[in-house]
């Protein structure tokens, strides 16, 4: 028995597994010819994607516009960051952003949820805001300074250990990291409870009449997204030594928020393929102009106008056609190719 | 095709890619320069770029440094630390730059000294204010060749003790993180030489009326009020204390933010007497600065500020490091910089060795019939404050 969203999902796995292809390639031949720049600059590409898999969880799915999701990426790079000054353990802070996240995940949610829309859109954008605030003028936390020294890590995973210097290393493990946090949210969303979540975004005031709970499925995907983009955060000061308040800045929701238009709302990967494209655009082209802005926004519109659909629009539905017919032509007789909202 | 071949095809297709220029001795001096050319700092990085490109036009045409030219390559920071980082990497990595400047914000100057310290290179910055880059968080691959905010607020104490001895101060700042370490700073320098301090309230960043701090602010006596506010609060601050006379038979002191030429002429007469420390100022009297700013204006038909004179001077101190250690290589350009003295706009700067600090004169600036004048000339040395680095 297949659907759409199931047909969908499948899609998007054969494009994340396109993404790993290329990723690795990548990985070897950046290793062999010494680089070290461009590998790192895929790590932090491969870091803000997280953030953007964050954000198309709430756009994509729940049918919820985040501006503030920098917020709970920005609470996992601090955590991260003031534990690894503290303690240099590599999984004592990523649990510790990790709960940070949830328990900020919750409280904002809490909030958030209370409203729709247009509203929802500027609480989840004030929250952000005043947070960042008090970040910018709080000492302790380094104020509008942000925190450096960070130590370069070492990172031991299981018999080998390796140091988060290591571009190469510090790329497979960040490329591990996205990936899990990728196949969960997908499979999570490939469950009944995924269905609901998915519901809310088809028709928000039929979900209750079914027998469900719509506040609680929203608050559910909320805080996925908000522990997605906190481990995503946990990430940042150990590839780039430092944390500041412009990481929780509208500057970078909005960003994350043009990767996954970019890449494609609603399938999980576009983000991923939105933050690497966006991220080495900006390094290539602000080399080059200091009008990359102007070049940048130039893109973002010309993918809304041409591509509604994203990068991901440009091949998905081929691949999807494809996985039908074949999903149909493996199971003729039950007839019960069911054709649901996707 | 085996493994190694593919390996190798690959690696000869992303030679070309990630080639870099290939760098003999004798090609250009490579020197990066990463700045806000966009956002909330586009107007210092325009200052910046300026200076910067002004030096090395003479040093060029003069011959270069050791006979080599100097290349500036431009990255915008988007004042974002963040975004600096990764610039700095790149310009560090891809385009091998011997030396980075730029960075304008004190985040993303600590920020990318850390990346420099960890590739093995030098910065300077011209611009960034904290004290804690050349304080509790210097780096040995970091210098500042402006005058830090302590500069500031030690030369206007150095002031107040030769004017003004034995005074009581009373201090008024806009409250946020900024406005209160800017406090902070000035209540121990003015301690340290004998002013007495009777009081202090800090207002809220946008405030419209100041008169209920007028009361406390009387009653207080003092002979100096010291204020930290800028921009908009600064009109209403100084014209609500002009309307109640509270500014009678008072000197108001402040940060150099406080009163700027965007400002001024909204303050009007509220403004006259007022006295704040500064690094540079056109207005400085020797041949050197005439004549800087007489090429500053030929060449970009504007008059040069503290950060387009900073970074200019910048340039030369690169010179004079990179002649006297006899090559680019950073350990050796980093002990020729250290004890460096060098001829500037503003007067001689010397690097000190303990913090990588400038130490330069300071100069006291009043408003007088609506106009900036030189009021004093501190000397470097009284201005200048502890050592407070620790790491090297």
């Amino acid at each position: 028995m297949r659907d759409r969203l199931e047909i969908s999902m499948q899609a998007n796995h054969g494009l994340f597994a396109a993404l790993v292809t290329a990723g690795l390639i990548f990985g070897a031949v950046a290793s062999a010819t010494g680089d070290v720049f461009y590998l790192r600059l895929a790590t932090e590409a491969l870091i803000l994607g997280g953030l953007a898999l964050s954000v198309d969880i709430l756009l994509g799915f729940t049918g919820l516009l985040s501006l503030g999701q920098a917020l709970y990426f920005g609470i996992g790079a601090y955590v991260s960051a003031l534990v690894l000054r503290a303690a240099p353990d590599f999984w004592l802070a990523i649990g510790a952003a990790t709960g940070a996240a949830l328990v900020a995940g919750i409280v904002g949610g809490l909030i958030a949820n209370r409203v729709r829309g247009v509203y929802f859109a500027l609480i989840t954008f004030g929250m952000a805001q005043i947070v960042a605030r008090v970040v910018y003028n709080t000492r302790e936390l380094g104020a509008s300074d942000g925190l450096i020294g960070v130590p370069v890590l070492e990172i031991p995973l299981g018999p080998v250990s390796f140091s988060a210097d290591d571009p190469l290393g510090f790329f497979l493990l960040t490329f591990v990291i996205i990936g899990l946090l990728y196949g969960a949210v997908a499979y999570l969303l490939s469950t009944p409870f995924g269905r609901v979540i998915v519901a809310l975004k088809a028709n928000e005031s039929r979900v209750p009449y079914l027998g469900y709970s719509a506040w609680a499925a929203r608050m559910a995907a909320y805080v996925v997204a908000a522990l997605v983009a906190g481990i995503a955060g946990a990430l940042y000061p150990m590839l780039r030594g430092f944390v500041s308040p412009e990481l929780m800045f509208f500057a970078s929701s909005g960003n994350a928020l043009i990767m996954v238009v970019v890449g494609g709302v609603g399938t999980l990967v576009g983000a991923l393929y939105g933050a690497v494209v966006l991220t080495v655009l900006k390094s290539v082209i602000g080399s080059l102009t200091e009008h990359h802005l102007i070049v940048v926004g130039g893109i973002f519109i010309a993918a809304i106008l041409f591509m509604p659909k994203g990068l991901m629009g440009l091949v998905r539905p081929a691949m999807m056609r494809w996985l039908l017919a074949r999903a149909e032509a493996r199971a003729p007789r039950s007839g019960a190719v069911r054709r649901t909202t996707q | 095709m085996s493994h190694h071949a593919i390996k190798a095809a690959g690696a000869t297709v992303l030679a070309a890619l990630f080639a870099t220029t290939a760098l003999a001795q004798d090609g250009p001096i490579r020197i990066g320069v990463v700045t806000p050319i966009s956002g909330t700092y586009a107007g210092i990085a325009q200052q910046v770029t300026w200076g910067l490109e002004l030096a090395a036009k003479e040093v060029n045409a003069a011959g270069g440094i050791a006979g080599r030219q100097i290349e500036l390559i431009y990255e915008d920071s988007e004042a974002n630390p963040a975004v600096a980082v990764q610039k700095a990497e790149k310009l560090f990595a891809v385009e091998n730059v011997d030396f980075l400047t730029g960075t304008v914000n004190s985040g993303a100057t600590l920020a990318v000294g850390q990346v420099a310290e960890r590739a093995g290179k030098l910065i300077a910055t011209t611009v960034s204010f904290a004290d804690s880059i050349t304080g509790d968080k210097c780096s040995p691959n970091v210098f500042r060749v402006n005058a830090r905010a302590g500069q500031q607020s030690a030369a206007l104490a150095a002031w107040l003790k030769q004017q003004k001895p034995g005074s009581k101060v009373y201090y008024l700042g806009p409250d946020y993180e900024m406005g209160r370490s800017t406090v902070a700073a000035f209540r121990s320098n003015a301690e340290a030489v004998g002013a007495e301090s009777v009081g202090e309230v800090f207002a809220p960043l946008d405030s419209k009326d100041y008169s209920q701090y007028f009361g406390a602010l009387r009653a207080a006596r003092p002979d100096v009020l010291y204020t930290s506010v800028a921009g908009n609060d600064t009109v209403r601050l100084f014209t609500q204390m002009d309307e109640f006379g509270v500014s009678q038979n008072l000197t108001i002191l402040g940060a150099s933010g406080t009163v700027t030429s965007q400002n001024i002429g909204a303050i009007g007469d509220a403004a006259e007497g007022f006295i704040t420390g500064v690094g540079y100022s056109t207005l400085i009297d020797s041949p050197e600065n005439r004549e800087f700013v007489e090429k500053f204006r030929a060449a970009n038909g504007a008059d040069p500020d503290l950060y387009g004179a900073d970074s200019y001077g910048l340039i030369y101190a690169y010179k004079a490091a990179v002649e006297k250690a006899g090559s680019t290589d950073s350990e050796a350009v980093r002990m020729a910089l250290e004890g460096l003295e060098w001829q500037t706009p503003q007067g001689v700067k010397t690097i000190r060795a303990g913090d990588h600090q400038a130490v330069q004169p300071m100069y006291v600036v009043q408003v007088r019939g609506g106009q900036f004048t030189i009021a004093d000339r501190i000397a470097g040395e009284d201005a200048i404050g502890a050592d407070a680095c620790e790491r090297f």
